[in-house]
């Protein structure tokens, strides 16, 4: 897919920083948590894609899907989710809990974009 | 499912859009000659070798260097990756003046960027006198015969050896179990060391392109945490002064 507007989701400014670089050209609204990222999908209801970090303070990352879920707004919304959680347990619990795709960190833009390009048009 | 990459880069599109433009060119190329052969089969005249012989040289020439362009595509856009990892890293460490929050980067590009599961930073103390465990991360209790604390007292070969002579190691290190140890330097002198005890289990080893990483935490990442620390203690000697100035005003 090619999306209009990326969410990005995570408490580290430094790759809340990557994403801004890795990305640019396509607009982007950013959170630091999950809590903050349902406000910011409020506001900006164009956002098309959503990158998520699981550990996050306030809000998680599988507690954001539950939330998007109880909103209606899953399986509509591709979610990518970007953990340094690599345990295939850990990318189960991701994948059934709405997640569209999941990336390891670390990864570089090549991996971000093609990620995102394999990505079905309509989930 | 769409195929078209994500163009975030209009550089990096228009690379990828004129390598595949080629490519169907060739490929139009190739029909057009096989076309171009059955109707003269067809029509019973012979097929002009020759000429034939030297376009699909020219079209081989041709095939090969859209795959060199290819390659040499793919080749600029991991180097662009790599740059990226390693201008946001430094743009970082340099955003802050507060010494908990450049340590707070380190942590994150080492985590993040270099996929480190356990590490710790050590510095040398003001004076020169010992060492300092200033961040430790995933630490368990097995690490800390050496990292226990806030001090570290020596006893790990492979930290003990590049806080000796600030070259940057990498494992296999002989009798350390150290995964990288950086030598943390402020221009040119070592004030300590970043040990990377363990990696991510879905990261089995450094990759050639981490040095470069490595190489950066160990110009910048010091020097961006003194310059922060010696701002923190000018700025808390200036509010202690202008405290002790307004006590003998009477204020």
């Amino acid at each position: 897919m090619q999306p209009k507007k990326v969410l990005a989701v995570d408490d580290s400014k430094l790759m809340l920083r990557m994403y801004e670089v890795m990305l640019r050209g396509t607009p982007l609204v950013l959170a630091e948590n999950g809590l903050q990222a349902l406000e910011v999908l409020r506001q900006h209801r164009d956002v098309d894609l959503v990158l998520l970090d699981i550990n996050m303070p306030l809000m998680n990352g599988l507690e954001f899907l539950e939330a998007l879920k109880k909103e209606g707004r899953l399986p509509g919304l591709p979610v990518i989710v970007v953990s340094t959680d690599g345990e295939e347990d850990q990318i189960a619990k991701g994948l059934a809990a709405g997640a569209t795709a999941y990336l390891t960190k670390p990864f570089d833009a090549e991996k971000l974009r093609a990620a995102i390009a394999a990505l079905p048009e309509n989930p | 499912m769409n195929d078209e990459p994500v163009r975030s880069n209009p550089a990096e599109g228009s690379g990828k859009e004129l390598v595949e433009e080629l490519k169907g060119t060739l490929e139009k190329a190739r029909q057009l000659v096989r076309q171009l052969e059955n109707q003269l089969v067809r029509a019973g005249v012979p097929i002009p070798r020759g000429p034939d012989q030297e376009l699909a040289a020219r079209l081989a020439r041709t095939e090969a260097d859209v795959k060199e362009l290819a390659a040499q595509l793919a080749a600029s856009e991991r180097q662009i990756s790599r740059l990226m990892n390693l201008y946001v890293a430094t743009y970082q460490l340099h955003a802050t003046l507060t010494p908990e929050e450049v340590l707070q980067t380190i942590a994150e590009i080492a985590v993040n960027l270099l996929g480190a599961k356990k590490f710790v930073v050590i510095l040398r103390r003001d004076g020169g006198q010992g060492f300092e465990v200033a961040l430790a991360q995933g630490l368990e209790a097995s690490d800390a015969a050496f990292f226990s604390g806030e001090e570290y007292r020596g006893g790990e070969v492979g930290v003990d050896a590049t806080l000796a002579d600030g070259v940057l190691r990498l494992a296999p290190i002989p009798k350390s179990t150290m995964v990288a140890v950086v030598p943390l330097k402020v221009q040119g002198e070592l004030v300590g060391v970043l040990a990377v005890l363990e990696l991510l289990p879905h990261k089995p080893a450094l990759r050639p392109e981490d040095r470069e990483l490595l190489d950066l935490l160990s110009a910048h990442a010091a020097s961006a945490l003194f310059a922060a620390r010696i701002l923190a203690t000018k700025d808390r000697r200036l509010r202690t002064l202008e405290s002790l100035i307004k006590l003998a005003r009477g204020e």
